[in-house]
């Protein structure tokens, strides 16, 4: 087993960005403009055969709307795409910029109302990327567990951190193999779809106020309250560990009604209380693995924070 | 002249075109990789083998299925875990389901309007709305399908080591099978409209690589075969294709006696077309092509083909499972050991291969994963060297449209090249 870095040299310190040094770096993006593309996805599709009801929309006064991808599965993308109507239905209110997996032309540039952010930062062009959809964005948001809480590329960091790559590859050179940080090192995040991957019909149901220009709330209420709701029998009472209790809800319990154990993709809520969710585990499993799973969707480095640590 | 693309859009990832001719001469042609690297393989090193399949299917956010099963399996293989009869129909079943709506969505949305000459897809879905609605449904009942047995299609949650944490709906899965009648009339009428596209007069000979079986279409399971004769064991894989990696490049290519080659529907198709359901294989018959099929923009062909067959098969599957017990795939107790392991399934794009080697006490000492893009990259790139001359005295733009085109009939997935 691979020796684990001493917590203290590893942690990613959440931080707000350095104003003078983001605005810097933001005037040298727009020498070097990212070629970006543009959406003119505003048509309805059809949901079943024989309605044939599509319309396009040209409506100036629509929100303006980027789907940034970052490096990632790319899995968050396909959420909305797998929304497959209600997406387009969705889609037809606003101007979608930047939405790769269905456009081929350019995006001329200029503010955005909203930003959806997936994936981590990890080369230069993704930093760049990430930091001109800041400078152009009223509201921007971070989409899933990469984006807001580093994902499993995170792993590495609690792990052999920059030596991780050796497992991997031969040739270095060239290669870029930054620590992983969530986007909120790098840049101010408004919001979060929390999650691996989001939650389809969560988006649907904030969205709409982001459109409206304004930044919701996700209600401070644990995974097992939708859990018990559901009907699902407690794992905790099978002595099968799960971090339910201390992260945050909104999922519609997903992983329990699977008969998989939440692993807190989507992040500690506000009033999780970390040290009785520890102590209500020590007996279904060790420190160590109890670490070790927080290791997978970057809750570690959260938790640490969170116990002063 | 320089032909450069900077970002290719409509696929998986990010990437480029750059190639360069000298009087006529095509002298390179070149995807450019612009994907950041996660280094799934090593941060597998070191965990334990049940986080792997959690990890490894977040490869991808399209073919999660495919990871996670692979990685299952090749656990399996490691540890000598026997899954039940019903365990292995389950997880073909999600593999179907993840070809169908993956292809669904490759060559609808991502490449047909290429072949049509259209510049996007709302003009394509203007022009074509009882197309689209055909699509769009099956690719509803793919997606059903692996959220009915998986919980989930985004990074599914009941498959594991030895089996499922939970059998699936029955009453759900009943639906399904009703359901699948009227995709699969749906299938074909889509499959019509397909074959009346024109397809461009492209030719180059190549080495189809595949998975194959006695007396069923390789799907979850078999050997390594080709058109040329090879037929291995997965476990002599690596013995047989190497990965190497180029200085400066983020996706590892795989070469077979030093060797381009193509994996994917194309390539099953010129492999194993005589196991075909019935449905499918009349749908092929009547495309009259000579095999080997050499031409790589019959890919979205090849496609459909499955589309259909992966229909018919995940149905006839289903009604299996239906009348046996389903409760079967739930799994039994299993012995951690320790040893080497390795196993393919057949991904949307083609073969993954997974190479894995656990401790005493179930934790990772090494891995190793091939993805189909990372094998057929080389044949992309030598297949564009011999278009380019086709294309050159077009227009800059149409020149450029036709490279997209070529590249995107290829279906890569980027993030999983490079993962």
């Amino acid at each position: 087993m691979v020796k684990k870095i001493n917590s203290k040299t590893k942690k990613t310190v959440k931080k707000k960005p350095d104003k003078k040094v983001a605005v810097k770096k933001n005037t040298s993006v727009k020498k070097k403009a990212v070629k970006r593309r543009k959406s003119t996805l505003a048509a309805k599709l059809p949901e079943r055969a024989g309605e044939t009801r599509i319309e396009v929309k040209n409506n100036p006064a629509k929100p303006k709307v980027a789907i940034v991808s970052l490096t990632s599965c790319e899995g968050c993308q396909f959420v909305l795409l797998d929304l497959g109507q209600r997406f387009l239905d969705l889609a037809g209110q606003m101007e979608l910029v930047d939405f790769r997996l269905l456009e081929d032309e350019e995006d001329a540039g200029g503010g955005l109302d909203l930003v959806l952010v997936e994936g981590n930062p990890v080369t230069e062009e993704n930093v760049k990327t990430l930091m001109d959809a800041r400078q152009r964005a009223k509201i921007l948001v971070a989409m899933g567990n990469c984006a807001a809480m580093g994902g499993v590329p995170e792993i590495k960091n609690y792990q052999e951190g920059a030596n991780t790559i050796k497992h991997v590859y031969k040739y270095l050179q060239g290669i870029s193999n930054p620590e992983i940080k969530e986007i909120g090192n790098l840049v101010k995040v408004d919001f979060t779809f929390p999650g691996c991957p989001i939650d389809g019909e969560e988006f649907l149901k904030y969205i709409p106020e982001l459109l409206a220009g304004r930044v919701p709330v996700i209600p401070d209420t644990p995974v097992c309250v939708e859990c018990r709701k559901l009907g699902n029998r407690c794992l905790l009472l099978d002595k099968k560990p799960c971090f339910g209790p201390m992260i945050l809800g909104g999922c519609n319990a997903v992983c329990p009604s699977s008969a998989m154990m939440c692993q807190g993709c989507r992040g500690l809520r506000p009033t999780g209380n970390t040290k009785a969710m520890r102590a209500a585990l020590k007996n279904m499993m060790t420190d160590e693995e109890f670490e070790n799973i927080t290791e997978i969707y970057g809750l570690r480095d959260d938790l640490e924070e969170r116990e002063g640590k | 002249m320089l032909l450069k693309i900077n970002h290719i859009a409509k696929m998986e990832g990010h990437a480029g075109f750059m190639a360069s001719v000298l009087e006529g001469d095509v002298k390179a042609a070149k995807l450019e990789i612009q994907e950041g690297i996660r280094l799934i393989e090593g941060v597998l090193v070191g965990r334990h083998y049940k986080d792997m399949p959690v990890v490894a299917q977040r490869i991808c956010g399209i073919c999660p299925v495919v990871h996670n099963l692979t990685a299952i399996k090749s656990l399996e293989s490691v540890m000598g875990v026997a899954v039940t009869p019903e365990t292995e129909k389950l997880r073909t079943v999600m593999e179907y389901a993840q070809i169908i709506h993956s292809h669904a969505l490759h060559l609808f949305f991502l490449s047909l309007a290429d072949f049509l000459d259209i510049d996007n897809d709302i003009k394509l879905v203007k022009k074509y709305p009882k197309e689209t609605q055909a699509a769009i449904r099956i690719r509803e009942f793919g997606m059903e399908i692996v959220k009915t047995i998986g919980g989930r299609v985004v990074h599914p949650l009941t498959s594991e080591v030895g089996g499922f944490k939970k059998a699936p709906d029955a009453g759900a899965m009943r639906k399904l099978v009703i359901d699948s009648k009227e995709i699969l009339r749906t299938a074909l009428e889509l499959g019509e409209f397909f074959k009346k596209i024109k397809i461009p007069e492209f030719y180059r000979e190549t080495e189809y690589v595949s998975l194959q079986k006695n007396g069923e279409y390789a799907i979850y399971d078999g050997d390594i075969v080709s058109n040329r004769g090879l037929h291995i064991p997965v476990e002599k894989f690596e013995n047989n294709f190497h990965e190497l990696q180029r200085q400066q490049e983020v996706v590892k290519r795989i070469e077979h006696n030093g060797e381009s080659y193509m994996v994917g529907a194309i390539a099953r198709i010129n492999n194993n077309r005589n196991k075909l359901k019935p449905a499918a294989f009349a749908y092929l018959a009547d495309l009259k092509w000579k095999f080997p099929y050499y031409n790589p923009f019959g890919n979205i062909l090849a496609q459909m083909t499955e589309v259909i067959h992966s229909i018919e098969s995940s149905t006839q599957l289903m009604k299996e499972l239906l009348n046996s017990d389903l409760n079967e795939v739930v799994t039994k107790n299993y012995e951690v050991k320790e040893g080497l392991g390795a196993a393919a399934v057949e991904a949307p794009r083609g073969t993954l291969y997974y190479h894995v080697d656990v401790d005493a006490k179930g934790y990772i000492k090494n891995v190793n994963i091939i993805t189909p893009t990372a094998q057929f990259l080389s044949n992309l790139e030598d297949d564009i060297m011999e278009y380019i001359p086709n294309i050159i005295k077009l227009s800059d733009k149409e020149r450029e449209k036709k490279l997209r085109a070529f590249i995107r009939a290829y279906d890569p997935c980027i993030s999983c090249a490079v993962h």
